[in-house]
């Protein structure tokens, strides 16, 4: 492709033309307001469909364990036991769930318990709108169905538990 | 105290210490006010946090938004270079590495000395006559500790970045000195008080020097290895140049050296072709003579009006730094000494010839240069912002 540039005139050459317009641009940006968000003081609230943290229902929850099974990583741990109850007048075997624990610093957010669940609205979900989840601790990031539920905002740090044994050193350098 | 040891030392000594400790507060509010233009030119914020809560604490809230954000910068960055680690290299030629660093400092520093800050003979530090020419000769001396520092290194790349500035500054200084010549050939002497004397009594000196004032625009940035000609440096090619091996303090001496250097350089700017210290054309409003005669706020208010004109020649600094992209090396070269130095030549052969035939018909050579270049500058404005339509750069005309 032949392409013609439109010849500079001498006056645009000898009085460097192109370069005070440069100038002129550099300075006009100066005065621009900037887009920056200064991030502690300042947040973003993130888009509608925007994927975040956990959040579980343990009203809508069946305890199929089905997400469990699709978690590649296996870090949903699900405790069920059986009773009988009576709804309506007839005795009923039901399925009740104590205790719906995900270890939250080892998912990848990869969603599949999500896909997963069956139950219309789905009971674990991830389209919340907390994206800060970084802790002090790695404790912090062992969530609990209560904690799942009724979580807000992000996870304080508590410190260590004073009763706590330090954790113990493996002797010998690299297992 | 006997008369002449006040006069000739304590007094200049005293003076020296001032205007020495008020350029140094210069240079370290330079390096914060350089990072927050460059990043608001560069549609970022540049450092906003240091020391906001501190202020906040300090000052009424109706002030707090008229506060920038970050003004602590300037004593964390001086804290920071002294704490850290001072590595050598175990390969480096060591008393040369350990002067790299302290040379350039030494005529950096003593420049100060003979620049006027405002009216004499108060805030003068010494009046010498060769003053302009003694200033130049220590300048130019800056050069060998960047050579020294970029060769005891023992780097590749500090050598590389050394030879560069060795050239670039020998190359420079001939159009640096040249472009003076047109103005010493106006004002007719090499002292600077009765340069600037002669500037508020006729005109400034940029509009019949405007090409010299161009071209010592242009050669100061070389000089001080800024961008566009900052090839000594170019982190692109050359990781840092020729301060790559240096930390802690004596890379900190390097800075204070390259932005010490440069407020030298504003200071000739603003005394050749700006008038230092007086406003005033053709002899009316601020001159010396009005300013002596208010006594010591007359000489403040001179040396305010000196020191702000200093600092928007620093702010064009690093304007120039945001805008301009890096020359090649050879474009570089070409531009000393194929543009530069002719440039410079035929501005001396024009102002003597004007000056001469002025002097044989009778009329003020200065005069005739003057509207020739108060007649640059207008085109080239009009040039500049005359309402216009878009311009379409290129044209296709034929598929090949």
């Amino acid at each position: 492709m032949h392409v013609e540039y439109q010849k500079p005139r001498w006056s645009d050459k000898f009085l460097l033309l192109d370069m005070l317009e440069g100038l002129k641009t550099t300075l006009r940006e100066l005065f621009k307001p900037k887009v920056t968000i200064r991030y502690p003081e300042e947040r973003m609230e993130p888009a509608n469909r925007f994927r975040g943290m956990f959040k579980f229902s343990f009203d809508r929850c069946i305890a199929c364990k089905l997400c469990a099974l699709a978690c590649p990583i296996d870090i949903i741990y699900i405790d069920v036991h059986d009773e009988q109850r009576e709804i309506d007048g007839k005795m009923k075997k039901l399925k009740v769930l104590d205790r719906y624990d995900i270890d939250v610093k080892r998912c990848m957010f990869c969603a599949l318990c999500e896909e997963a669940c069956p139950t219309k609205p789905k009971s674990i979900w991830l389209t919340t709108k907390t994206y800060e989840l970084a802790s002090y601790d790695r404790k912090d990031l062992y969530f609990n169905m209560q904690q799942l539920e009724y979580w807000e905002g992000r996870p304080e740090y508590a410190g260590l538990p004073a009763d706590e044994p330090e954790p113990k050193q493996i002797e010998g350098g690299m297992p | 105290m006997p008369e002449p040891l006040m006069r000739y030392l304590i007094w200049p000594l005293v003076k020296f210490l001032v205007a020495f400790l008020i350029v140094q507060v210069i240079v370290a509010a330079m390096n914060y006010i350089e990072r927050r233009l460059l990043g608001l030119m560069q549609a970022r914020l540049g450092p906003n946090r240091v020391g906001n809560e501190v202020f906040e604490k300090i000052t009424p809230r109706s002030l707090h938004r008229f506060i920038p954000g970050g003004l602590l910068q300037i004593i964390a960055d001086p804290i920071k270079f002294i704490l850290k680690e001072d590595i050598v290299p175990s390969s480096s030629e060591k008393v040369a590495y350990f002067l790299g660093p302290m040379l350039p400092l030494i005529p950096a520093f003593l420049v100060f000395c003979l620049i006027p800050y405002g009216p004499p003979p108060t805030f003068v530090v010494t009046h010498v006559n060769v003053g302009l020419l003694l200033i130049l000769a220590l300048t130019s001396t800056g050069v060998y500790g960047i050579i020294l520092g970029g060769w005891a290194s023992n780097n590749k790349y500090s050598l590389m970045g050394g030879l560069r500035s060795a050239a670039q500054m020998v190359s420079y200084e001939v159009p640096f000195g040249l472009s003076i010549v047109g103005v010493l050939m106006l004002c007719g002497s090499f002292d600077l008080v009765r340069i600037i004397n002669y500037q508020a009594d006729h005109i400034w000196n940029l509009f019949p020097q405007l090409i010299a004032a161009f071209i010592f625009l242009v050669a100061m940035n070389a000089e001080n290895n800024r961008t566009p000609f900052d090839l000594p440096e170019a982190e692109s090619e050359l990781v840092a140049g020729y301060h790559t091996e240096y930390s802690a303090m004596k890379f900190a001496f390097f800075m204070l050296a390259e932005y010490s250097s440069m407020i030298v350089n504003c200071c000739l700017m603003v005394s050749l072709f700006f008038g230092g210290w007086t406003l005033a054309i053709n002899g009316y409003g601020l001159t010396t003579g009005v300013l002596r005669g208010w006594g010591l706020a007359g000489g403040i208010l001179g040396a305010v009006i000196f020191i702000s004109k200093v600092m928007l020649f620093m702010l064009m600094y690093i304007w120039f730094r945001a805008t301009f992209p890096r020359f090649r090396f050879d474009q570089l070269m070409d531009l000393g000494w194929k543009w530069m130095i002719p440039l410079a030549l035929a501005n001396i052969a024009v102002t003597a010839v004007v000056v001469l035939l002025g002097l044989q018909f009778n009329f003020q050579g200065e005069v005739v240069l003057s509207i020739a270049g108060a007649a640059i500058i207008a085109f080239t404005l009009f040039l500049l912002l005359r309402p216009r339509a878009k311009v379409i750069h290129a044209r296709r005309v034929s598929e090949a």
